[in-house]
């Protein structure tokens, strides 16, 4: 506990009585900066305040950029089938592993070895639920939970994720506001933007480091 | 890993790298295109240097209102489940850290990248105490099997060779077979996968550092492109960040703000792979995540650079474009510097926390040129901090005495206008008179410069003897 006190005290010496300042209105300022929590006020850059078709078109290719494939469905129920096309194309067995998310559970998944729970030492595959893309850098934000366990988002070899295109946002600043009304904060809030990778072997870049090595982003379209 | 510092012998340590020809060869390869790569990231977002005003701003006002944020913060943090613990010096930190370790019965701790971890010399402590750590991240895994420390702060390993890479696998993976084929750089990728993905599963805490830390949520930030950082930080019991104190921002739109200059600054990126928030431990109905979250706030000097002249170096987000710019880091290396934090950064840091006496030649190691100024993401204004730093050393008598006695002539000189432009003149005179074509080919008390290359020659007089009026009063006539 005195170590904290100390530091404090030092911090709070300098800061008001040698700045001239009143703890007072150093509270004050900080009471009206958090207030403003949701409203960004730095400048917002032009690469986020895409609209309609072109936002989704930014989303679309800021993830090819990185690397990421990306495909649209016209609704939900063309999930399961779209996954064994994509596993198929990619030589990988007929398996996914998933979360116990709402909007997979109606679906048919008789033509897959689907099944749900945490990530394991290996998986070969995995499906998450997006909450949002943001279109500024074809970022995809993830929630954590039952739904949505966050070791599937690292430990599959392959990740695939899924998002309708009502969930396609045009930056960060409707990220966070999407992120705020999904209800309390969840342990982690994940902002994935391609596959993993790394240069630190011959500064050469290689896709799939630790995480996945491939990402495949499907877009609902209904 | 953290050795005793070698800061004091920093003129020696260059001199060596500059003659270590494989040293000079990687660099080079290394850092080839870090500077287009931020230039052309940068480039393309008309709005760059509004949202480096931002940038900041919001930390000038964080770092302003410092003690009452980290408050907001540990309540957050409490909040959810999670413990805040307070660490004024580096050992504070480490017995922080082994106390939870040992807590949780410990065999092996899985690290995500953290410089604060290297500042305070937390593997080695702990390798001491009985408990394995493991480095995840790519880089720092390869230095940790060579037993070196970091040359660059995102780049750990980037004076490591693919050669030497190989050698550090065949050494330290015994188990596998010697015949395999290590080749081609995925081989290697794939191998230090392989080797690391059981080791997530069978450590009991898991360390990262943070990127930021958000007052509003409690939460804490790591940005990565592996995601090891992740593994690590998802699969053990008991997820320990460590992390120093100005890390914190206000709200999560402040966050967006640092992000948006982060990746760009640092590697060239609009983003990084991975940007994670996270924050307490698994919460109820969560299949997975750590039951503990403690967070380690350091100190370790940083609060008695408030309210001095190093002030805005707290504002420093560790992007690394620093370095990347800077002539002299670029000839001699991250070991060069000796310690934690190489390069312009470390330059004005690294005498802030291990003392002037030590990091005193630091500030010494820079020609100036503000390349680091112009393309620091916060606007820290490094080059005004290193003379700060020089000042403060001349003042205390640290500075060698043959330059404390040229530096006074020269200001004695300087400080009389009539000897200092009679000087001034001799000195014009004398050059012209070794001069040929133009340039001087060696130069008396100058040979180190003239060895590389020729010192040009006067043209003419000098600026006072230009400068005056002449005769019919027109300035710039003397020939």
């Amino acid at each position: 506990m005195s170590g904290r006190v100390r530091i404090l005290a030092r911090l709070r010496r300098s800061l008001t009585e040698n700045a001239g300042v009143t703890d007072e209105d150093r509270r004050a300022a900080v009471d009206a900066r958090l207030r403003m929590a949701g409203a960004q006020t730095a400048p917002v850059p032009e690469i986020a305040r895409t609209e309609g078709a072109a936002m989704l078109e930014r989303f679309e290719a800021k993830l090819r950029g990185v690397d990421a494939t990306v495909t649209r469905l016209p609704s939900m129920d063309a999930l399961p089938g779209a996954l064994v096309e994509e596993l198929r194309a990619r030589n990988l067995p007929r398996g996914i592993r998933m979360g116990e998310e709402p909007d997979f559970e109606d679906l048919d998944w008789s033509g897959l070895d689907a099944s749900r729970g945490v990530g394991r030492l290996e998986e070969p595959a995995t499906l998450s639920r997006g909450l949002c893309g943001v279109a500024e850098t074809g970022t995809v934000a993830l929630r954590s939970g039952p739904d949505n366990p966050v070791t599937l988002t690292f430990l599959g070899e392959t990740h695939f994720m899924v998002l309708k295109a009502a969930d396609v946002v045009p930056g960060l600043e409707e990220m966070w506001a999407r992120v705020r009304r999904a209800g309390p904060m969840s342990r982690t809030v994940n902002l994935v933007t391609g596959p993993s990778r790394s240069a630190d072997i011959g500064q050469v870049l290689q896709l799939g480091a630790h995480g996945p090595v491939a990402v495949h982003v499907f877009i609902v379209e209904d | 890993m953290t050795h005793q510092p070698t800061t004091p012998q920093f003129k020696a340590n260059a001199r060596a790298a500059i003659a270590d020809g494989g040293l000079q060869e990687q660099m080079t390869k290394a850092l080839a295109n870090s500077m287009a790569k931020r230039a052309y990231a940068s480039g393309a977002v008309p709005e760059f240097d509004a949202l480096r005003d931002a940038a900041r701003d919001l930390k000038n006002h964080t770092l302003a209102h410092l003690d009452l944020y980290l408050e907001e913060y540990e309540a957050k943090v409490q909040a959810d489940g999670g413990q805040v613990h307070w660490a004024e010096t580096a050992e504070d930190a480490r017995e922080i850290v082994l106390g939870i370790c040992r807590a949780a019965r410990a065999k092996t701790v899985n690290k995500g990248k953290s410089m604060i971890s290297e500042e305070i010399g937390l593997n080695d402590f702990l390798e001491e105490k009985g408990i394995a750590p493991v480095e995840t991240d790519l880089g720092e895994y390869i230095i940790q099997l060579r037993k070196e420390t970091p040359s660059h702060i995102i780049g750990p390993a980037i004076h490591v060779t693919v050669p030497q890479v190989r050698e550090a696998f065949r050494k330290h993976h015994p188990h596998l077979p010697e015949d395999r084929d290590l080749e081609g750089l995925d081989k290697l990728l794939l191998e230090a996968r392989a080797e690391l993905r059981a080791k997530y599963f069978e450590a009991e805490v898991g360390i990262t550092g943070a990127n930021m830390l958000i007052a509003e949520t409690g939460q804490s930030v790591i940005v990565t492109n592996e995601g090891n950082g992740d593994l690590s930080q998802s699969l053990p019991r008991v997820h320990i960040v460590i992390a120093s104190l100005e890390k914190i921002v206000p709200t999560l739109e402040d966050a967006s703000t640092v992000l948006r200059v982060l990746a760009r600054s640092a590697t060239g990126q609009e983003m990084s792979v991975y940007t994670t928030f996270s924050a307490g431990p698994r919460r109820e109905a969560d299949p997975d995540g750590p039951e503990e979250y403690h967070v380690v706030l350091l100190d370790n000097g940083r609060s008695a650079m408030v309210g001095t002249e190093f002030q805005e170096m707290l504002r420093c987000i560790r992007c690394g474009a620093c370095m990347n710019h800077c002539p002299v880091y670029r000839s001699v290396g991250g070991h060069a510097y000796g310690w934690v934090y190489p390069g312009p950064m470390g330059a004005v840091l690294t005498p802030s926390l291990i003392g002037l006496k030590q990091g005193g030649q630091l500030p010494n190691a820079s020609t100036f040129c503000g390349r680091c100024e112009e393309v620091c993401p916060m606007r820290i204004p490094l080059p005004k901090m290193m003379r700060h730093w020089r000042e403060r050393e001349f003042e205390r008598q640290l500075t060698p005495a043959g330059t404390r006695r040229g530096l006074r002539f020269w200001a004695s000189a300087a400080a009389r206008p009539g000897v200092y432009r009679a000087a001034a003149r001799a000195a014009a005179w004398g050059l012209r008179l070794l001069a040929s074509g133009g340039r001087v080919k060696r130069l008396p008390l100058g040979g180190a410069w003239t060895q590389a290359r020729d010192f040009p020659a006067p043209e003419g007089g000098t600026f006072m003897d230009r400068y005056r009026p002449d005769a019919d009063g027109r300035r710039g006539g003397a020939k």
